[in-house]
């Protein structure tokens, strides 16, 4: 197992250094003039020399490098978990990412934790009378959920329950301005607030989290009831279920024997998801204003400002690969399989 | 109850699927101590039968009506919660694929104690302590490391076990096996019907045996039931059964043993003669040598069958792909028309290859799915011309339509002669046949080998006949040589090693093997010349003798003396000292 | 493995299943089918069909769609070819534009994109998944590690990063997009050659004297190029979803391309004070032709199957 374990995180180490080298090299190598459009495009040729001095662009690239990687004397890089300043703002980027991962993972994981739970008595459901009629409905929207725009499914939410109905509160952020946020402590305003004992922070967090885990979780039960539908199904018409009914076990045991073996599999795809969906949650943090690492990607990537890019790119990729890693781990140490 | 009373008496029985009777209107009765043979091609409903009788059906079936009386309770009409627990208790079950029908993420323990503790009112250590016990008794060695162990961590053989444990851990009084050899290899299925017998007859359980081997039945069942469509169409006892089977399904099956041995070849020539064959893959990950091939020496005349028998693992099937370079073989010789097959080069190699063909074992998989039957054939046609396409179908019994059908559409038995007229179109000198029954219902099986018998007939050819079901190979060869840890062991006239083979490992073999004759049953004999142990992983062979650590007649020598096949003024060759000095 | 007693159960859940699944994925698959059709020929002639000049401002701005009890008054005016205003039948957006006009001119974008990308990555992926199918071992190896790495990146940052900095236009989003979806297609087509390889049919055609280049071209790559098709069906609907986000977060195609998502994004703001229709027509054209794609492949698989 800790063989298993320790393979499995060399070789996301090794994929996450080819991603930084990748990521530094392809954005330079992209027709895209960084300075010009800092300095603006009217920029007189002094203005926008001492623009690039001041970014250090006039530096050899290979210069450039060392500093990004925090080898060059004087500076930090990533090497020593630095990503640098914001050529926009002049902040320090782990700042900004610091402040605005959390409301995304926060959005994420709840809709991910959500969208399972509902998808599992539904594949339940389903593989009691495969090819019936609740399955042959639930398989039709998996498959609708599964293909939809999420961001228009926000808009179409925020006007019913925003506009139309008044029960959501505007799209314009995580909390109502009048609300005093509770003091950072994780940076999750759910537990921040009950760690801090704010009620009033609470509520109105989840109440601004509504919709934009409504919309979510709509969008991602797609793939993941599909998902749980057909392994519930597999296992219930499996040749061991079967065995067991021939042996006499209760109904309550043989569920709990299919249920392991249904969602055991389901975790290194879930993993998979997450990862995807992390990267996509741009969208959904427009729509709702939320303020997350994916409006943040947005605006650097907008701005050229490119160790925001940089950072971005792989702070994101690093949190998919590892959740990945640890769910693939869990289904290894549920499936005795997959430990060869 | 009277003693006499059957203990299981099922009357009018129906399982439909959808608008199809699975099984329609059966009715039977099992005496206590009985073991009955239920036979029938696939298809005929025997396993809906079988998990029917535990009130049991796949979905979307459904039980239509009719009484299971068991010990005379009839189980259809008793609430689900007493059904079940009667599942187990009263009667037990045993299916094919033992692996499948456990749970992969659940130890083989767990599982057993499961059952044990839904019939039982025991504790939790006093079911661990039980299902070690009924392990043990199953012949398992190390049976508390044993059920520790993951399904996909034990064999094929010791996964049937832990099913007979987790099928009489409670001791039912009827027993249902279904298939529960099928994909075991012939001396671990002669032990472990042996097993199931002792098992059954120390607990006075009766036994319903679902079968398509008659050799089985011949050799274990009191009484036989057969199955066509759904209905029973004959129930006789075995002996007068064999004797003169009533129903058409049961005498077309039967006919086959009353066929002649097929005529000696015209010719004595040799076609094909091989020398040293030898091959060994490399295992990724490890870096070990198997060595599948062992030098192996094999002569074959024209006209003439070579049955090349063995279990699985003995590498019978890459010497058949070594023969035809599909694996390129470490060393060896494989003369062939005057050329050294083994060190052509492949340019020439692809003219000459047309003379050798070969038919593999799944039908299906043989035939590419995006062609038509038309084009498959003609794939080994120099000239392809709608006449000769039409013409080769019909010698391998398939109507001219079936050109323009694509594979999918049909039953494996016309697959298989879609892969043969394949084969006799490139006008070869010697057809590999790769187990090309093992795939097929036993009524398909015989419509290919009669099918076999009379193109060698017409054409002459000769076939290197591979397969581990001694049968068919009885019914097909001139010659068998017998294959144990990639390496011959002998060889000689079919007559010579099935009437009195002289190695150890021939001898267990066809004393393993199951007849469908009822002169000898095994049941009533004591088994003799079974070999102890296990066989050696062909990853680490032993110096000596690869069958020392198992011989019954094991000699000090054999333990460190490689054996070299030693050719006997019989004709015949065998690959044991001891043996071929007596 | 052998012959095995189960058949006779299984042949008659099998028919019984396809029995009762056909019809429901029948239906699916020809309404998958349909749409597909229709997307595609939009693509191809959408712009003409327009009623109104899809990029002149009009002064009818913010103009709703008639409501239900108007449309028949409507259609009856217009078949008599009496004098009538101007209908816009989707109501027009803050710039004054036809809502309709552009929703049918949009798949000119939407759909040739995704269609452009997956068409090239499945061409370039099929190719490279035969060669690390049939490859030397660490050929193939160092290829799939390769096209590891770049499924490692996250999909929608970096399609962001890349048509934003090679310069936002159609050519850029196709090359993006097919750049991202090719290891899809190279991981299918590699496993399905590495299988394919060793069918029995394969090894039959090798006894039959046929050379390994005839193989490959007649039994490999076209049995194993049927999973990439259909994996093609589904890829191209979330094509069309990842252009249509691209350019609703201003990172795709540049306005005024008549295009759904930035048609959505335009629209956004007027959403909250009521005025939905600018955004819901178009977002109901993404839904409708996503859902048809995924209801194709889903058929397409199921038929593969059988």
């Amino acid at each position: 197992m800790l063989a298993f374990v320790g393979r499995r995180l060399l070789t996301a180490a090794i994929q996450l250094v080819a991603l930084a080298l990748i990521v530094f090299f392809a954005i330079r190598l992209l027709p895209a003039d960084p300075v010009a459009r800092l300095a603006g495009q009217d920029a007189s040729r002094e203005s926008y020399l001492s623009s690039q001095h001041a970014l250090g662009l006039d530096r050899p690239v290979m210069v450039q490098f060392g500093a990004y990687i925090g080898v060059l004397p004087g500076s930090s890089g990533l090497l020593e978990g630095d990503f640098g300043r914001s050529w926009v703002t002049g902040d320090p980027i782990s700042q900004e990412i610091r402040r605005t991962l959390p409301i995304t993972l926060e959005l994420i994981t709840i809709s991910f934790v959500l969208a399972f739970v509902i998808s599992v008595p539904l594949g339940m459901i389903c593989a009691l009378r495969p090819g019936g009629i609740a399955d042959r409905m639930t398989f039709g929207y998996s498959l609708f959920a599964g293909s939809q725009p999420e961001f228009w499914w926000g808009l179409l939410f925020i006007f019913f329950f925003f506009s139309v109905l008044g029960w959501a509160p505007p799209p314009l952020g995580r909390l109502n301005p009048m609300v005093t946020p509770p003091p950072v402590v994780t940076g999750f305003i759910t537990i921040d607030s009950l760690l801090a004992g704010d009620g009033e922070a609470l509520w109105d967090g989840l109440h601004h989290l509504m919709l934009p885990v409504a919309t979510k979780v709509f969008v991602l039960s797609g793939p993941i009831v599909k998902m749980v539908r057909q392994n519930m199904t597999r296992v219930m018409t499996s040749d061991y279920v079967l065995y067991q009914q021939a042996s006499g076990i209760s109904p309550g045991r043989i569920a709990l024997t299919a249920l392991k073996n249904a969602l055991a599999p389901t975790l290194t795809l879930l993993g998979i998801l997450y990862g995807y969906i992390l990267g996509g949650a741009v969208l959904i943090e427009t729509v709702f204003s939320l303020g997350g690492i994916g409006q943040y990607a947005v605006s650097a990537v907008l701005a050229f400002d490119y160790p925001a890019i940089q950072a971005v790119v792989l702070v994101i990729a690093a949190i998919s690969l590892f959740v990945y890693l640890a769910l693939d781990v869990a289904h290894a140490m549920l499936d005795p399989r997959l430990q060869g | 109850m009277p003693d006499n009373a059957p203990i299981l008496a099922v009357r009018g029985f129906s399982v439909a699927f959808g608008a199809n009777r699975a099984v329609n209107d059966v009715s039977f009765d099992i005496n206590p101590g009985e073991i009955v043979g239920l036979t029938g091609d696939s298809g005929s409903g025997k396993s809906t039968l079988g998990l029917g009788l535990l009130g049991l059906v796949r979905a979307p079936g459904r039980i239509l009506g009719g009484s299971i009386a068991i010990e005379g309770t009839d189980l259809l009409r008793l609430p689900e919660a007493e059904r079940r627990a009667r599942r187990g208790r009263q009667i037990g079950l045993i299916v094919q694929n033992p692996r499948g029908s456990l749970s992969p993420l659940h130890t083989v323990g767990q599982q057993i104690r499961s059952v044990l503790r839904a019939h039982l009112t025991i504790t939790r250590p006093q079911a661990k302590l039980r299902s070690v016990d009924l392990l043990r008794q199953l012949g398992l060695n190390d049976p508390e490391r044993r059920a520790q162990a993951y399904p996909h961590e034990i064999s094929g053989g010791m996964a049937q076990r832990v099913l007979i444990a987790m099928a009489m851990g409670a001791g039912p009084r009827v027993l249902i096996a279904d298939e529960p050899t099928s994909g075991l290899d012939v001396t671990i299925q002669a032990q472990f019907l042996d097993e199931l017998s002792k098992v059954s007859r120390q607990a006075g359980s009766a036994v319903l045996l679902l079968t398509q081997d008659l050799g089985i039945i011949a050799n274990y069942c009191d009484r036989v039931l057969v199955m066509e469509d759904g209905r029973l169409v004959a129930e006789d006892r075995t002996a007068h059964f064999f004797a003169a089977p009533q129903d058409r399904y049961s005498r077309r099956l039967l006919s086959l043993a009353q066929l002649s041995p097929p005529p000696p070849p015209k010719t004595a020539e040799t076609l094909l003669a091989v020398h040293g064959l030898s091959k060994a893959f490399l295992l990724r990950g490890s870096g070990k040598r198997l060595q599948a091939v062992d030098r192996v020496d094999l002569a074959i005349g024209r006209g003439e069958t070579l049955g090349l028998v063995g279990e699985s693992g003995s590498g019978k099937t890459t010497v058949g792909r070594c023969l035809l370079r599909l694996i390129e073989p470490d060393s060896g010789k494989v003369m062939f028309e005057g050329r050294d097959l083994a060190r052509t080069p492949l340019a020439t190699l692809r003219q000459l290859r047309r003379r050798l063909q070969i038919v593999f074992q799944d039908p299906l998989d043989a035939l590419d799915p995006r062609w038509t039957v038309g084009r498959i054939v003609s794939e080994a046609l120099e000239r392809p011309s709608v006449g000769r396409i039409a013409e080769l179908l019909q010698l391998v019994g398939l109507d001219p339509s079936t050109a323009s059908l694509r594979a999918r559409g049909l039953s494996a038995g016309a697959q298989q002669r879609v892969s043969i007229a394949r084969a006799i179109a490139a006008d070869p000198a010697l057809i590999v046949l790769d187990e090309p029954t093992s795939a097929l219902t036993p009524l398909a099986r015989v419509g290919i080998v009669t099918l076999l018998r009379s193109l060698q007939r017409e054409f002459g050819m000769s076939y290197l006949f591979i397969s581990h079901d001694l049968n068919t190979v009885e019914q097909l060869s001139h010659r068998v040589a017998v294959m144990y840890l990639g390496q011959v062991v002998e060889v000689g006239t079919r007559e010579q090693v099935f009437n009195a083979p002289l190695h150890p490992y021939s001898r267990a073999l066809l004393a393993a093997h199951l007849a469908p004759d009822t002169t000898d049953r095994r049941i009533d004999r004591a088994p003799g010349a079974a070999l102890a142990g296990e066989i050696p992983s062909p990853v680490d062979l032993p110096v000596g003798c690869y069958l020392a650590s198992r011989c019954p007649n094991v000699q000090e020598p054999c333990r460190t003396t490689p054996q070299d096949l030693q050719y006997l003024p019989d004709g015949r060759a065998v690959r044991c000292a001891p043996a071929a000095a007596l | 493995m052998s012959e095995s007693a189960e058949i006779d159960t299984a042949l008659l859940q099998a028919d019984f299943d396809a029995q009762l699944a056909r019809p429901v994925s029948n239906t699916l698959f020809h309404v998958g089918a349909a749409i597909v059709a229709l997307s595609l020929l939009l693509m191809v002639i959408g712009p003409w069909l327009t009623p109104y000049d899809i990029g002149r401002p009009s002064d009818e701005i913010m103009q709703p769609p008639p409501s239900l009890s108007q449309v028949p008054g409507l259609v009856r005016q217009m078949l008599a070819g009496a004098p009538h205003p101007a209908i816009h039948w989707l109501g027009t957006d803050s710039a004054g534009l036809d809502v309709f006009s552009r929703v049918l001119a949009a798949p000119r974008a939407d759909v040739s994109i995704a269609v452009g990308a997956n068409l090239f990555s499945l061409l370039v992926g099929s190719l490279l998944g035969l060669f690390a199918g049939t490859a030397r071992p660490w050929v193939g190896g160092l290829t799939m590690r390769i096209s590891d790495l770049v499924q490692a990146f996250p999909v929608f940052i970096t399609g962001m990063i890349l048509v934003t900095l090679a310069g936002r236009s159609n050519g850029t989003i196709v090359v993006t997009l097919a750049l991202l979806y090719t290891p899809i297609y190279i991981r299918l087509t590699r496993s399905e050659v590495l299988t394919q390889r060793h069918r029995g049919f394969v090894d039959a055609a090798r006894v039959l004297g046929k050379s390994e280049g005839w193989i490959a071209l007649h039994h490999v790559l076209p049995n194993a190029l049927a999973p990439a098709m259909i994996q093609a069906s589904v890829t191209i609907g979330f094509a069309i979803l990842m252009t249509a986000g691209l350019s609703f977060v201003g990172a795709g195609v540049r306005p005024p391309t008549p295009e759904w998502g930035l048609m959505i994004a335009a629209g956004a703001d007027g959403i909250v004070q009521g005025e939905w229709w600018p955004s819901v027509f178009p977002g109901i054209a993404i839904s409708i032709t996503v859902f048809g794609y995924a209801a194709f492949g889903n058929g397409l698989e199921r038929r593969h199957a059988r």
